[in-house]
């Protein structure tokens, strides 16, 4: 029972009594009261029976998750201590409480942490953006920068900037433009259904072409204004356009709620259509807000940072490495994001210091061996 | 034939006719009916003329490169900008930039070199366990590839500035600006290439039957394909070096040469003669009037004409086989 009450608070749920947390290892303690149920193996079963709900956690999930997280808070620490002027760790925490050295305070406070905080919610965007539309195409390299949906939103969030006589805004012009591709590119993959190597050509195309409509308008104005839209070609975090970072954390928080919403539906889309809706998928209707859900958290991530390339990929891909084949890691890829683009960011800042180089090149530069390889390994298993 | 001879003779008098500034058609046409206007002729001989040559030549490369790699991949979907040849004939331009190389025969040998390397590494990742199979597959892994190759140039360019201004008008694709000097110096690696292909025509017919009946009508399966990869690095990095990394010409030129000539090898490569330069400067004369008063980099217009050519094919319910 002990053991059972340590979890109980691990989880953070805060059941009164701890006993309705049954483990399958102590089914004699089960027996004992009637209105638990029996976890599968490698679950817990957590009953909350005042509000009659009851659900599975699974032990695996909730060690990979903890780990994540705690990687991604010590990549957050280092980030915040390493640059131009190295910090103490020791010196950063207080900072970001807004105490100690007013210099430390200032540099942590006003330059680095909001920086960091736009990398956490980038990253975490584009890999859960990924692993949804992995899972709704049930092709890992079907991510939305391949498909051409990075590309799409950029063009459009370049024509914000460099001014093709509209003036919205960025976060809006960037939502716009990967509506746009992923409408080309699902329509034009419709013949070929969206499952399969066709279909991420078809959207290699779309990209192609996205990508030199952006070349087109960076040709057309001065040279200062081109410059001034470089960053976004490449992905940077250099240059957050205010607000986009707001409106991208609300639209995060919001996503990672809509996805595990979605997560049951999603786990059970690995299988053929029949089988899903067989289980009780509505698999038309799901696949719709996948991917409404995929293409709104590019757009947000790419209004900040512009098409970092690699990072719906390789997040995902790590999360399913650490993960077991259960279930969809909707969580652990988001903070597998988030950690990659932390460090990625980090290394761009650091390694050639003074010059920087931007984020999207480092991951691409980190993520085009990675896709090769998994491209040239046998097919395995499937997301 | 004749009717695309006709054309492309058409496309190369248009090419001279038409480009910014104030030298427009009417003025061209009074030069050439033997009025001095001197600030005409320097246009005309001087910067178009060299133009359309390039425009010619980079054009055939291209399309013959583009056929041959299909040829030899038995890939409809090969191409040497989307498999990573050319990102890799930039990418070794531009490391010899930074590791401080400037001379410009150098830049062509230096280029034919990287797509050599780009070319075998790619092909390579095709022998591998069903990419090779699977045409769709091989893009992937060449868009892969290409992206690398593609950050890791601009990761160099970022490293060295010196390297970047050199580079920056070259390393998007483009047929302005270019002397004939170029065109000269990448004239010896073609003429080997040209004589190459002209002899290695039948044994590529033959491999279209399959590796055996090419063994068994005497050839020699693997000694055809490497000498066809090489004549693609030659002419890859040919037009590398001049033109910059231009894609989807060596998708588009072979498809439509494919719809003139039937599935025989040497007839596409015979229709790819015209058809390629007739591409290229079609798309040169567009991009200079789209945006006038200033020009669009060739290679971004080759992509806006090329990608819907890639949907088709993929999108077509069999992928024609090769």
């Amino acid at each position: 029972m002990k053991i059972m009450a340590n979890h109980s608070s691990l989880t953070g749920v805060a059941t009164r009594r701890s006993h309705a947390v049954t483990n399958h290892a102590v089914p004699n303690h089960a027996a004992e009261h009637a209105d638990s149920v029996l976890a599968p193996e490698g679950y817990w079963h957590i009953a909350l029976p005042r509000w009659g709900y009851s659900f599975l956690l699974e032990k695996r999930a909730l060690a990979v998750n903890m780990g994540l997280l705690v990687a991604l808070l010590a990549a957050c620490l280092l980030y915040l201590s390493l640059g131009s002027v190295p910090l103490a760790p020791s010196a950063v925490i207080p900072a970001v409480l807004g105490k100690g050295d007013m210099m430390t305070a200032f540099m942590v406070q006003e330059l680095r942490l909001p920086r960091l905080i736009a990398a956490c919610f980038t990253g975490a965007a584009f890999a859960l953006s990924g692993i949804l539309m992995q899972t709704l195409a049930r092709n890992r390299l079907a991510t939305p920068g391949i498909i051409g949906i990075d590309n799409g939103a950029t063009a459009f969030a370049v024509a914000s900037i460099v001014g093709m006589g509209v003036s919205i805004a960025p976060p809006a012009m960037a939502l716009a433009g990967a509506t746009t591709a992923a409408v080309l590119t699902f329509g034009l993959a419709a013949g070929s259904g969206t499952q399969g190597y066709r279909f991420i050509v078809a959207g290699i195309g779309v990209g192609a072409m996205f990508g030199a409509v952006t070349q087109l308008m960076l040709a057309r104005v001065a040279i200062d204004t081109a410059n001034a839209a470089y960053p976004w070609t490449v992905g940077s975090l250099n240059a957050r356009p205010g607000g986009a970072v707001q409106l991208l954390g609300i639209g995060l928080a919001l996503g990672i709620i809509a996805a595990l919403a979605l997560a049951r539906s999603l786990t059970l889309l690995r299988f053929n259509d029949a089988t899903a809706s067989g289980l009780g998928v509505r698999v038309k209707a799901r696949r719709l807000q996948i991917l409404m859900l995929s293409v709104v958290l590019t757009a947000f991530a790419v209004a900040v940072a512009g098409p970092v390339g690699m990072v719906a990929l390789i997040g995902p891909e790590i999360a399913r490495s650490l993960s077991s084949a259960r279930q969809v890691p909707i969580l652990a890829a988001t903070l597998a994001g988030a950690l990659v683009m932390v460090l990625a960011d980090l290394a761009g800042r650091t390694l050639l210091a003074p010059i920087e180089i931007p984020v999207g090149i480092v991951t691409a530069v980190v993520g085009g061996p990675w896709l090769l390889w998994i491209l040239m390994r046998p097919q395995r298993s499937r997301p | 034939m004749l009717i695309l001879l006709t054309a492309l003779v058409a496309v190369s008098v248009v090419s001279l006719l038409i480009g910014a500034g104030e030298v427009g058609p009417q003025r061209v046409l009074g030069l050439l009916l033997s009025a001095s206007d001197s600030e005409a002729q320097f246009i005309v001989w001087e910067l178009r003329t060299p133009r359309t040559l390039i425009g010619i030549v980079v054009g055939i490369a291209l399309g013959v490169a583009g056929a041959l790699l299909q040829a030899i991949s038995r890939n409809p979907l090969a191409e040497p900008g989307l498999l990573g040849v050319s990102a890799g004939a930039a990418f070794a331009v531009a490391l010899a930039l930074v590791l401080g190389a400037s001379a410009a025969t150098l830049r062509i040998s230096v280029a034919q070199l990287g797509a050599l390397v780009g070319c075998i590494c790619v092909l390579s990742v095709a022998r591998f366990r069903g990419v090779g199979n699977d045409p769709v597959r091989l893009v992937l892994a060449g868009a892969a590839f290409s992206g690398l190759l593609g950050s890791l140039t601009s990761l160099m360019l970022l490293y060295d500035q010196r390297a970047a201004d050199e580079i920056r008008f070259w390393v998007v694709g483009s047929l302005a600006g270019r002397r004939l000097d170029d065109l000269v110096a990448v004239l010896p690696s073609l003429l080997v290439a040209a004589i190459a292909v002209v002899i290695m025509a039948r044994p590529l017919a033959a491999l279209a039957l399959g590796e055996r009946a090419a063994s068994g009508l005497g050839h020699h399966p693997t000694l055809i394909r490497w000498v066809a990869v090489g004549c693609v690095a030659l002419l890859v990095g040919a037009a590398t070096a001049i033109a910059g990394p231009i894609a989807f010409v060596g998708l588009v030129v072979p498809f439509v040469a494919r719809a003139f000539a039937g599935p025989d090898i040497r007839r596409t490569l015979w229709f790819c003669l015209p058809i390629g330069p007739l591409v290229v400067l079609t798309a040169d004369i567009i991009s200079r009037v789209v945006v006038a008063p200033s020009e669009l980099p060739l290679g971004v217009l080759t992509a806006l004409c090329g990608a819907p050519v890639l949907i088709a094919v993929v999108r077509a319910k069999r992928l024609p086989m090769l």
